[in-house]
């Protein structure tokens, strides 16, 4: 086949692309060249051919067929660093492609190396057929750090809530007093417990579905924290549902300290604290079946919820339990409102555990992404008025782009 | 100690991996993935705890035929057969043809499809009881609804006289007093979160730890 293509190459061999740069992108990993040609005229298509180890080959397709259009193309060297790590310098060659030139065809069935050797030798048989163009070199740069302006100025607004934090922190500690306006969704999750205590059934808290990594769940392990103390105080029964059962573990441990910190630690049950399954609905049907069975007082929902929201909190409504829920899921907060007897919005979820610590140095904390906050909105007036007065210096200070 | 070692684990860690974001080098990059796959592993293992921590709640359940024992019985069973399936098929399990397959396609999906269903009912019931005009933001709430769900069926741009109106109407309400909303939770959201991530990694936040 690779002999017939060579003669079929040798033939009529087209006018391959002109002005091939290969350059590394700013700020990189270290893994990615940009190639950019100016298009031969009648060209039906361009194959990009790539060589580890010299100028003479052996080629290899990294890209292509391209649209005859494009004159760019972005690529990567390897995909896996561990196993394969970037050489110093790759070089590139150039195949327009006409009408005749045949197709790389896979073998179906094929194993990875075989075709990997197949596409390998049909590079070849193009470069020796004369359709490739000359050979340009490309050196990889990884960078230790990114430099671009939006990446600076984001570090910098971490830097300023962490500093801001600890300062606050400090004037806590030296017993400087701090102001928090009231939050009644926070307050209404003690008068949920003490409810629940009152009427002898159980709280409920479930901590949304997604895994333990994400910000919201982790926010939720930290009040779980307080609510464990908080009902392990009220000698009351806490049931924990979960979707992850890497959050399950996590919330286990987390309710046990709860239990040991408030002087309780044999009122604890393992048992109540419960992987449903991983899967969506079927732990919305399980945790439905927990308030409509155990019929808990108080519902707390307290994370990062999807579709299942509504679902829960109807069935918390008609079980008639005093419901609060919190997310920062703009698109679930509409039905929680809706649902719920309190819900708190976005930021407040990560206020809680901070505001029912009621520890100054804590709470003194909360101050620090207040002050952020108020720069940001600054920001926002300043960076509408000088985007009308046609500047776009604050959009560029606030663009994170590649990293 | 037993305080102190989690917390130089979680400032150590936690600022390494923040770190990411800031320096591309592949070279860190393949320690943060390292990090990363050490993670799904430890979540994978979870995942045996979390079959054991199934079976311990309901077990005992349906042996002392506690209140509704046969839904539970149905479940364990549901496990143990689900598990079966998925060892008997091999690596060919997903492919047609095979039991786990089957308890898939014709068992799972149309229960998934049937809770997401209910979602409906759920939604007609929240509305009306979120729209009900008791004061001026429900009033302004309900208002807002009518015209966007109005707007966005066919027959609300057929309307007479209104019809050409209520898409631009809509479109208003989306763009500029929704995403202006959203926009402010998304923010407020964000910071919440970076300073939620900071009190843990910087260790003032404890509540999730056990004591000495």
């Amino acid at each position: 086949m690779i002999a017939l293509l060579f003669l079929a190459l040798s033939a009529q061999a087209a006018t391959p692309p002109t002005g091939l740069t290969v350059q590394a992108p700013p700020h990189d990993d270290g893994l990615d060249l940009d190639l950019a040609w100016t298009a031969a005229p009648g060209s039906a298509g361009t194959l990009v051919l790539r060589s580890e180890t010299g100028p003479d080959g052996p080629w290899l397709v990294s890209a292509g067929p391209l649209p005859p259009s494009t004159t760019t193309s972005s690529d990567r060297v390897s995909s896996d660093p561990r196993t394969h790590p970037p050489a110093e310098v790759y070089w590139y060659r150039l195949v327009s492609l006409d009408a005749d030139t045949p197709d790389f065809q896979a073998e179906v069935g094929a194993t990875e190396a075989a075709q990997a050797q197949a596409q390998a030798a049909y590079a070849q048989a193009l470069v020796q057929a004369g359709a490739a163009g000359p050979a340009v070199e490309g050196h990889p740069a990884a960078s230790w750090f990114n430099t671009s302006l939006g990446h600076l100025s984001l570090l910098s607004l971490i830097l300023a809530v962490g500093g801001l934090m600890l300062w606050f922190t400090d004037r806590a500690r030296k017993g400087a007093p701090t102001f928090i306006r009231r939050i009644p969704g926070i307050d209404a999750i003690e008068e949920g417990i003490g409810r629940a205590t009152e009427m002898g059934k159980p709280v409920l808290y479930v901590p949304g579905i997604d895994e333990l990594q994400d910000i919201q769940t982790i926010a939720s392990m930290l009040i779980l924290g307080q609510v464990s103390k908080t009902v392990a105080e009220y000698q009351t029964e806490l049931i924990v549902s979960c979707c992850i059962p890497m959050v399950r573990e996590v919330a286990d441990e987390v309710v046990r300290a709860g239990f040991y910190q408030a002087g309780y630690p044999d009122a604890y049950n393992p048992r109540n604290t419960r992987f449903i399954s991983s899967e969506q609905f079927a732990f919305t049907a399980g945790t439905n079946g927990i308030m409509l069975r155990e019929k808990p007082a108080t519902n707390i929902y307290l994370g990062r919820f999807f579709a299942e929201s509504l679902i829960l909190a109807e069935t918390g409504y008609v079980n008639r339990s005093i419901q609060i829920a919190g997310t920062a899921e703009a698109t679930q907060l509409p039905f929680f409102v809706a649902a719920c007897d309190y819900t708190l919005i976005g930021e407040e979820l990560f206020a809680v555990s901070a505001y029912l610590s009621r520890d100054p140095r804590l709470v003194s904390s909360l101050k620090a992404s207040d002050y952020v906050k108020v720069f940001i909105v600054v920001c926002l007036f300043v960076g509408t008025l000088a985007a009308t007065l046609g500047s776009d210096l604050l959009v560029r200070l606030f663009t994170i782009s590649g990293g | 100690m037993k305080r102190t070692i989690p917390l130089i684990i979680t400032l150590l860690v936690g600022l390494f991996m923040i770190g990411e974001f800031f320096i591309p080098h592949y070279r860190y990059r393949i320690w943060t993935a390292e990090f990363l796959e050490w993670g799904l592993i430890l979540a994978a293992a979870a995942f045996v705890l979390g079959l054991v921590n199934l079976v311990q709640v309901n077990l005992p359940k349906v042996l002392r035929r506690e209140e509704d024992w046969g839904y539970k019985l149905v479940m364990l069973l549901s496990l143990v057969l689900t598990l079966i399936a998925g060892f008997l098929g091999g690596d060919a399990r997903s492919e047609a043809g095979h039991l786990y397959h089957w308890i898939y396609d014709f068992v799972f999906v149309p229960l998934n499809a049937t809770m997401f269903a209910l979602l409906a009912f759920y939604i007609a019931s929240a509305a009306f009881r979120a729209f009900r005009a008791r004061n001026l933001e429900a009033a302004l709430l309900l208002t807002a609804a009518i015209l966007v769900m109005v707007a966005r069926v066919p027959a609300g741009e057929n309307l007479p006289v209104i019809g050409d109106i209520l898409p631009r109407i809509m479109n208003w309400i989306m763009d500029v007093p929704n995403t202006a909303a959203r926009r402010a939770i998304f923010i407020g959201a964000a910071l919440g979160a970076v300073a939620t991530g900071l009190r843990v990694i910087l260790g003032l936040e404890r509540s999730h730890l056990g004591a000495d």
